[in-house]
């Protein structure tokens, strides 16, 4: 077993893993943060996408012990009990979700784009979620969604989240 | 009776009987009683409110937050996790499978093969699959043993330790060759054949003997996935009266739990199922596929137990659509007219059934096209082969049989050298018009939707002859 400690969402956490086991798995199974997704476990869907160290990776592909001592962010750690995160909102707003099961990793891989550049052409956002994989809604709305919160839209305080 | 809003008083067209007390008691072979129906006819071109109105999904919020719970989301106390073996050959008997490593492996709390199972065959129409493969494998994708163990990575350790003899059988790949009568059986003594259907309308020598020319075309589509983004996945657990609860991303549950209740051979009323939010289905997870397993591992160890698809088992041991091949021959006018349309069909049905005889009747329905043909004959048949079962899929059989027609349609206009716009606003269904089927089509707008498409993106007749 390997003992890895790692910030998540702000909090330091830690858990004794083996050490093959992946940062998805660790969050999932060892933090009980299942909002990142298992979709395909070879880095092709993209519905495992977490920020460490403010880039977007693609958790099944990262051991645990790799993200030793590193800062990771999870969809359970961008909104507050106050307010949605403004992609969250705008993917709520502009329909970019059907099933729900990519958008944790959209919205992550999202994330990690604004934070870069807050300012992205459509090319940009595409390239953004090229390796985020949806089956449902199509990229159309999730692009649209971007947009929006690049251009402030979606930045008003949101309605307290149900 | 009330004169309705769109119920007309109406004889029915044939006999009809009603399960009436007193017709359950009139003795048999009585004289069937024709009673009136009512025909409701469909009011047609009224624009709901909610047309061109924005909605939100009331379950975005917790999709977004990463909240939803979908089936591999949740950990029952004690729970072990489920693998399965499989056959990864298309055809073959078992000789012999050996478990005993496997059994002896630490963390290992049960094995199971197709010998466990109750009632070891399913299928939401034909029982046709086994939920293990016991004595002869159909396609690569059967499993057949499962392990349940305290970690997902012990039970695919166990797996590798699971010893199967097969003595292989020449598999049959092409629905064509299936389609012979001297092929060996797959189910034998079931014919590969299981399903067939003819639709006749008019006379088609007539209308070929009447053509300025005839095209003649085969076409053929592949095999689908449905990908979708969640894999299949189960939880099962007993409680200690000997009742199941299954938490599935089974999409029809009420179907779904007759055929659990086969497998396991305990009444319906003992089994519970929980169908939680989907992550995608697509017609893909309209039938049962891991859940007897899953309880039945359950059962065996009493704790719970978890099966989730790897995305390679989602390929090959879940249904896919079904591959096509359609042969067209069409007769036209001058003018490009079709005056007769001849079809056959052969969907390639994998090793199951599934839902193929719905597929089969929906796509030869629909393989005339939306065109207006007087003489017509389509003739579809459904076939066994050894490859992944094929089953619901979006469309059931409409997307294949468009690529052909559509694409004969393009041909034609080319040949003939007409606008392939023009060809297809001479022919299309008009209101009023009769189906293949022989149904009076209300609501027609084929033509003014073609008309407006058209306008929307800048058709201009540039394509002529031409794919635009």
């Amino acid at each position: 077993m390997t003992k890895v400690t790692l910030t998540v969402n702000g909090e330091t956490r830690t858990a004794s893993v083996p050490p093959e086991m992946t940062l998805l798995r660790m969050l999932r199974e060892e933090l009980n943060l299942t909002g990142s997704k298992l979709g395909c476990d070879v880095g092709d869907c993209g519905a495992c996408t977490v920020l460490v160290d403010g880039k977007a990776v693609n958790s099944c592909l990262m051991l645990a012990g790799q993200a030793d001592g590193r800062d990771v962010l999870t969809i359970e750690g961008l909104a507050t009990m106050e307010r949605l995160h403004p992609i969250q909102q705008a993917f709520e707003e502009k329909g970019s979700l059907q099933c729900g099961f990519c958008g944790p990793g959209v919205i992550m891989s999202a994330k990690a784009l604004l934070d870069d550049n807050p300012d992205p052409t459509e090319q940009e956002i595409r390239d953004a979620l090229a390796g985020n994989l949806c089956r449902c809604t199509g990229y159309s709305k999730m692009i649209e969604a971007i947009q929006a919160v690049a251009r402030g839209e979606s930045a008003r305080p949101a309605r307290k989240s149900a | 009776m009330d004169k309705k809003a769109g119920v007309i008083d109406k004889e029915a067209p044939v006999q009809t009987v009603r399960d009436t007390q007193e017709l359950l008691r009139a003795p048999a072979g009585a004289p069937l009683v024709p009673l009136p129906l009512e025909v409701v006819v469909p009011e047609a071109r009224q624009q709901t409110p909610a047309v061109r109105q924005r909605a939100t999904r009331p379950d975005a919020r917790m999709h977004g937050l990463g909240q939803t719970k979908y089936i591999d989301d949740f950990y029952l106390p004690g729970m072990l996790y489920a693998r399965v073996k499989r056959a990864g050959i298309a055809s073959a008997r078992i000789l012999s499978i050996d478990t005993k490593d496997a059994e002896a492996m630490p963390g290992v709390v049960a094995v199971l093969t197709g010998r466990d199972v109750p009632c070891n065959s399913f299928g939401p129409s034909l029982k046709d699959q086994p939920v293990l493969a016991s004595e002869r494998v159909f396609h690569a994708g059967d499993g057949v043993a499962a392990v349940a163990a305290v970690t997902e990575q012990i039970a695919n350790e166990a797996l590798e330790k699971i010893k199967v003899e097969y003595e292989p059988i020449r598999p049959v790949l092409d629905p064509l060759e299936s389609l012979h009568l001297e092929t060996p059986g797959i189910h034998a003594p079931n014919p590969n054949i299981y399903g067939h259907k003819v639709i006749k309308k008019g006379d088609v020598e007539k209308g070929f003997a009447q053509s300025y020319r005839i095209f003649e075309a085969s076409y053929r589509t592949q095999m689908v996935e449905h990908v979708p983004l969640e894999p299949h996945s189960t939880v099962a657990t007993w409680d200690a009266n000997g009742r199941v609860t299954i938490y599935s991303s089974l999409g029809r549950i009420t179907l779904g739990r007759s055929d659990i209740a086969r497998t396991l051979a305990v009444p319906m009323s003992r089994i519970r199922i929980v169908a939680t939010v989907v992550g995608g289905n697509f017609g893909g997870k309209n039938e049962i596929r891991t859940e007897p397993v899953v309880a039945l591992l359950a059962k065996k160890t009493g704790r719970p137990v978890k099966y989730t698809f790897t995305r390679p088992e989602e390929f090959t041991s879940s249904t896919t659509r079904h591959p096509l091949v359609m042969d067209y021959k069409t007769g036209v006018s001058k003018e490009g007219r079709i005056l007769a349309r001849q079809i056959r069909l052969v969907l390639d049905g994998g090793a199951y059934c599934s839902w193929s005889e719905t597929t089969l009747a929906k796509a030869l329905i629909l393989s005339a096209g939306p065109y207006n043909i007087e003489n017509l004959a389509a003739e579809a048949f459904v076939v066994y082969t050894n490859k992944t079962m094929t089953g619901a899929m979006r469309g059931f059989g409409a997307p294949q049989v468009c690529f052909a027609y559509e694409s004969q349609m393009d041909d034609i206009a080319k040949a003939l050298d007409i606008d392939p716009l023009q060809i297809r606003l001479l022919n299309v269904l008009r209101e009023g018009s009769l189906s293949p089927t022989g149904q009076t089509l209300q609501s027609v707008v084929v033509r003014e939707t073609l008309l407006q498409a058209a306008q929307r993106f800048g058709w201009n007749g540039a394509g002529k002859g031409t794919r635009a």
